[in-house]
């Protein structure tokens, strides 16, 4: 490069940029449709005999029924319940499987090597009874839902069918600001907030996938399904008469569900008329032809990509949760353990919420994963109770079979129904697993929208909470 | 337990509270923010704009213009003058007032970082056309130059604001279009582009797109008297009075008329399931990011659209276009104009050739 | 660094066309690889299926437009031959107006890869072309995949292949990258293009508006004057009254000089300081 040429490149540059006053605005169209036209002549030289329809249209004639204004939704709506039975009724079997392995058969034997060969109780405890148990744990409840909801999401996905949901249902969507592709996401949500927040790539407008994302917290995710049905089974469903309590709590799992969906619009709408409004907004929706799917290769590689490494990620944060849920039980101030400080600490505020300290502090240490709440509620409900008879120690997160021996250990610890209503509220508004709120600060590379995804839903949290709880209570008074 | 009442109320008046100061946009909070950005600095700058504008003009800025056009009263004016002067932006003469070199410099960079935002604001934001002047306005007085050039680059060095004013280059030239015109200086029946419509004053902006005018558009000026002008644009009749057509810019132009410019066509959204259409033009109230969407897939004057399929829900409607099936919302086909038949839209070339 | 500093230039008919340092630059390292091969090519085109097909890498393949976020590195053995593979982010077009177009045509323009595939929907060709005249605007290394040509079957469209290749000046290879039908005559044609086996006659778009005739032909004029090695000189011109910055840049530092596939003694002069350095 010699200095004479880097002139001339200056020169150039210059002429160029006096040339575009005579070029005019509407340039770069020009240019475009100059390539499109040309592309338009070779491929109409290069296709020999163009669209002669084969004597029956599948595509068409399928488009023509899952779109239409009388079958579209009832069989998207049947589809999706399909999934998600074969999701819960095939995931009990394996997940009572790998908990009867993890939790009740590896969990003793490495107790007892470990008292074999000696080791401290401490260390024993950490790793063990924290680490070891946290990621047993998150594996044992995520695993197996996850492992068949996303091959048959994939599934459907590559056959085609999920553009033509994007499509019907845009319409709801569009009323809220929001892209009809957020309809995937936020089922994929259903699954795993953080596999819906990577969904979101498929939204190709800036506003409308921020939007996915910020939102996608509100899908309740298969770490929390749990929790709902496990509160609503023991304070809901026992208001019923015996045989109508399956279905009552069933409802009540469902509405809180629905909450979250209704959420998800009215702070779409929000969002998109107010913080979002300067983010481009573009539609666009290409409806790709019908491919027959390849099973196998599906499964292997949904496994592999969505299932494997949202996994992983979920056990990279457990187990320093497992780790901290143990410490913070077994470590003692004063005689007291630091949990117990805490609970003490937050109790008056989650009172107020219609809540308690137990759940503020399992919340907060349980932010990696939704999976050990309960663990860990049942755990901090026995260290300051003081119940005996249940439990194994402080640290030491642990489920109950008897549902009546949980009843009665969380009325101990001052649970009513209003705790209850509240929990199930709240475990679906509160901020999102680390995982996700990880996955949301990769897939924006924004801090501050990382921030708002966190914040907004715990403090939407509080609100409806303390809301909830004084009403109760000043009706309660009433009566 | 405190008394549930008691908390209710007071957490629903810290909630009113709150969401009255802070609300975005609207909220106290922000707009107290505002008004602390309105600092002297930004009086000065924006008085050296507007004594930049007269001089553009050929008028004589004065105190009460310059209160005017700021929205302060003489007072203040006087006091931005004096300190305008004593920075030696600008002479003054007895009442007359005129800028220094670098109050000249001065103020083309200002000039520059307002329509390269408003630029940035039309192509790569969400806002809408309204907003574009306030935001760039409060957004001229805080970008630094540096910022106002990496804008520029990645705007691909425009040289027009999205309503064709020039953009004053970096070294503060300013480049315009050769022999232009102001519309009602047009020859009649001569073929021109408009090439800038004022966005000030903005009640005149507002009737000029209600018109349904934009720059880029082809006019033919038909009638021309001191009460009104009567002219072809967009294949409709447009009458104005000369004051408005005085705030369009056009250059003429040789050649054939573009058939895209001169026929109307109808709306996407008047086609029927099975008609097959050819597109016309896509409407510049589609624009960035959006429009190079549609043109990448394929929606260019000429293309051949079909009405494939409603969704379930009814708004957005799946066309054919080039091969693939594309879903476009209701609010986008009616701005894609299209022409119902290739023979009709020769009918309409000759028709609108009567008229003439 | 490149090894080729002192091959002799008589034998580098067969020799990589890429620039090693350019390449590292943008983050892809060549080492024990003779060839690189960049994969373009419209969202939802099978993409992703066609670089599975080639590496042997399962990534995950969606019935969606824009699937693929990060890029996606691969390599594969050919006739004695190493291949680096790297996916590119699926675009429409290369006009740099989003940021998957700029990363997609800095790599085709600045990483200059030995051959760069373009796969394209049968089923849509007219709309899938515009990207492969984009691409045969910077480079004349171009390989077209017709990808999913099953489907092209299945809905009764025929194309005349040969002609298609004749009038794009590049070869095009049918394929069913699902089914792996195909890909050893994809392989064939990247290995011959790579070995400077086939020399391709890119066609060029004409941009026949009137209004822009004159400013281009004046502004392509002065170009070749002052850079006579550009292959590309009116794309160049055309980029610079787009406004485009990245290519204004790239001019202004002689960086365009670099990616003129011009003689081999230059090219030679060329890699002896990238070696010296």
């Amino acid at each position: 490069m010699t200095i004479q040429s880097s002139a001339s490149a200056e020169n150039i540059i210059q002429t160029a940029q006096s040339l575009r006053w005579e070029v005019g605005a509407n340039f770069h169209e020009k240019l475009m449709e100059s390539i499109y036209t040309d592309a338009a002549r070779i491929a109409e030289r290069a296709i020999t005999r163009p669209g002669e329809k084969p004597r029956f249209d599948f595509d068409r004639t399928l488009d023509r029924i899952v779109t239409s204004r009388v079958w579209g939704f009832p069989i998207m709506v049947l589809l999706l319940m399909v999934v998600f039975w074969l999701t819960i009724s095939g995931a009990n079997v394996p997940s009572s499987m790998l908990a009867a392995l993890f939790l009740d058969t590896i969990h003793p034997f490495l107790k007892n090597l470990a008292a074999n060969i000696g080791m401290p109780w401490w260390l024993d405890g950490l790793l063990i009874d924290g680490m070891y148990l946290a990621m047993a744990w998150v594996i044992s409840v995520m695993l197996p839902p996850m492992a068949i909801f996303f091959p048959l999401f994939t599934l459907l996905e590559d056959f085609g069918y999920l553009p033509r949901v994007a499509f019907n249902l845009d319409n709801m969507f569009r009323k809220a600001g929001a892209h009809g592709k957020q309809a995937l996401s936020m089922t994929m949500g259903f699954g795993c907030n953080a596999a819906g927040v990577v969904a979101t790539r498929i939204i190709d407008s800036p506003r409308e996938r921020l939007i996915a994302i910020i939102t996608n917290n509100f899908a309740l995710c298969n770490g929390r399904w749990p929790t709902q049905i496990l509160i609503a089974t023991l304070f809901i469903g026992v208001l019923a008469p015996a045989h109508f309590a399956g279905l009552v709590s069933a409802t009540a799992v469902v509405g809180i569900a629905l909450l979250g969906i209704l959420l998800t619009f009215l702070t779409s709408s929000f969002l998109s008329k107010t913080w979002l409004k300067g983010e481009v907004s573009t539609f666009s929706l290409e409806l790709p032809p019908y491919r027959p799917p390849r099973i196998w290769q599906t499964i292997y590689t949904s496994v592999i990509d969505r299932t494997l490494i949202v996994l992983w990620r979920a056990v990279v944060f457990a187990i320093p949760a497992g780790a901290v849920i143990w410490l913070i039980a077994n470590i003692t101030i004063t005689d007291t353990s630091i949990a117990e400080h805490l609970i003490n600490f937050l109790n008056p505020f989650g009172l107020l919420l219609g809540l308690n300290g137990v759940i503020l502090v399992a919340y907060i240490v349980a932010i990696p994963a939704n999976e050990i709440v309960i663990p860990t509620v049942l755990m901090l409900t026995v260290l300051v109770t003081g119940a005996t008879g249940v439990g194994e120690g402080a640290g030491v997160m642990f489920e109950l079979e008897s549902s009546t021996e949980t009843l009665s250990l969380l009325q101990t610890g001052g649970w009513t129904l209003l705790t209850a209503v509240n929990l199930m509220l709240f475990s679906l508004l509160h901020n999102p697993c680390s995982t996700t709120i990880y996955t949301i600060y990769k897939e924006t590379g924004s801090a501050r929208w990382t921030l708002v995804a966190a914040l907004a839903p715990v403090l939407m949290g509080f609100t409806v909470t303390f809301f909830v709880a004084q009403i109760w209570r000043l009706i309660e008074g009433l009566l | 337990m405190s008394d549930p009442l008691l908390s209710l109320v007071t957490a629903a008046a810290l909630i009113t509270t709150g969401m009255f100061v802070f609300w975005p946009e609207r909220g106290i909070y922000w707009q107290f923010e505002r008004a602390r950005q309105m600092t002297e600095r930004v009086l000065r700058e924006d008085a050296l704009k507007h004594i930049q504008n007269c001089e553009v003009q050929g008028e004589q800025p004065s105190l009460k213009s310059l209160a005017g056009a700021l929205n302060i009263s003489t007072n203040q004016a006087a006091d931005v003058i004096s300190s305008l002067h004593s920075h030696e932006l600008i002479s003054i003469q007895g009442t007359e007032f005129h800028l220094t070199p670098d109050g000249r410099d001065y103020a083309l960079r200002i000039i520059r970082a307002h329509r390269i935002y408003e630029r940035y604001l039309a192509e790569e934001t969400g806002f809408d056309e309204v907003e574009w002047h306030t935001r760039a306005h409060r957004h001229e007085h805080q970008l630094s130059p540096e910022d106002v050039e990496r804008l520029a680059h990645r705007l691909g060095n425009p040289i027009h604001d999205p309503h064709g004013a020039p953009i004053p280059a970096a070294d503060g030239s300013m480049a315009y279009y050769e022999n232009c015109t102001e519309l009602n200086q047009l020859p009649l029946d001569t073929l021109a582009r408009i090439v800038h419509m004022k966005d000030e004053p903005e009640a005149i902006y507002a009737q000029l797109v209600a018109e349904g005018l934009h720059i880029g558009q082809e006019v033919r000026l038909v009638e021309s008297s001191p009460q009104r002008l009567r002219f072809w644009a967009g294949g409709n009749e447009h009458v104005l009075a000369p004051i408005l057509a005085a705030n369009i810019a056009v250059i003429p132009i040789t050649g054939e008329p573009n058939k895209t410019d001169e026929s109307p066509g109808q709306p996407l959204t008047n086609l029927k399931p099975g008609e097959d259409v050819q597109m016309v033009a896509i409407s510049p109230r589609i624009r960035g990011a959006e429009r190079r969407r549609l043109m990448d897939l394929g929606l260019l004057p000429g293309t051949t659209i079909k009405v494939e399929m409603e969704s379930a829900g009814g708004n957005p409607i799946a066309y054919r276009i080039r091969g693939a099936v594309i879903a476009l919302r209701k609010s986008q086909a009616e701005l894609i104009s299209v022409c119902p038949e290739v023979d009709e839209c020769h009918d309409l070339d000759m028709q609108l050739e009567e008229q003439r | 660094m490149t090894t080729n500093v002192n091959v002799p230039s008589e034998a580098c008919s067969t020799c990589p066309i890429h620039n090693a340092a350019a390449l590292k630059k943008l983050g892809v390292d060549m080492a024990n690889f003779d060839f690189v091969v960049a994969l373009s090519g419209n969202p939802n085109t099978g993409k992703s299926t066609v670089f599975n097909a080639l590496t042997g890498l399962r990534q995950h393949t969606g019935n969606w437009p824009g699937k693929t976020v990060t890029r996606a590195e691969g390599g594969f053995e050919y006739a004695d031959h190493k291949f680096k593979l790297v996916d590119l982010p699926g675009t429409y077009s290369l006009l740099a107006a989003s940021l998957d177009e700029e990363v997609a045509r800095d790599f085709i323009l600045f990483g200059q890869p030995d051959v760069t595939i373009v796969v394209v929907d049968a089923t849509r060709l007219e709309r899938n072309l515009n990207l492969v005249l984009q691409v045969l605007e910077i480079t004349n290394r171009v390989v077209v995949a017709l990808n999913m040509m099953d489907e092209a079957r299945r809905h009764g469209i025929r194309i005349d292949v040969r002609r298609l290749a004749r009038d794009l000046g590049a070869p095009v290879v049918p394929t069913v990258a699902r089914q792996g039908e195909g890909v050893p005559e994809l392989l064939q044609a990247i290995s011959e293009v790579a070995n400077g086996d086939t020399i391709g006659r890119p066609y060029h778009v004409k941009y026949d508006s009137p209004e822009l005739q004159k400013a281009v032909t004046h502004l392509t004029a002065k170009v070749e004057a002052a850079f006579p090695d550009l292959p590309n000189a009116r794309w160049v011109a055309l980029r610079l009254l787009d406004g485009d910055e990245r290519v204004a840049e790239a001019l202004r530092k002689g960086e365009l000089g670099d990616l003129t596939h011009g003689s081999l003694e230059q090219r030679a002069a060329q890699l002896q300081v990238v070696g010296n350095q």
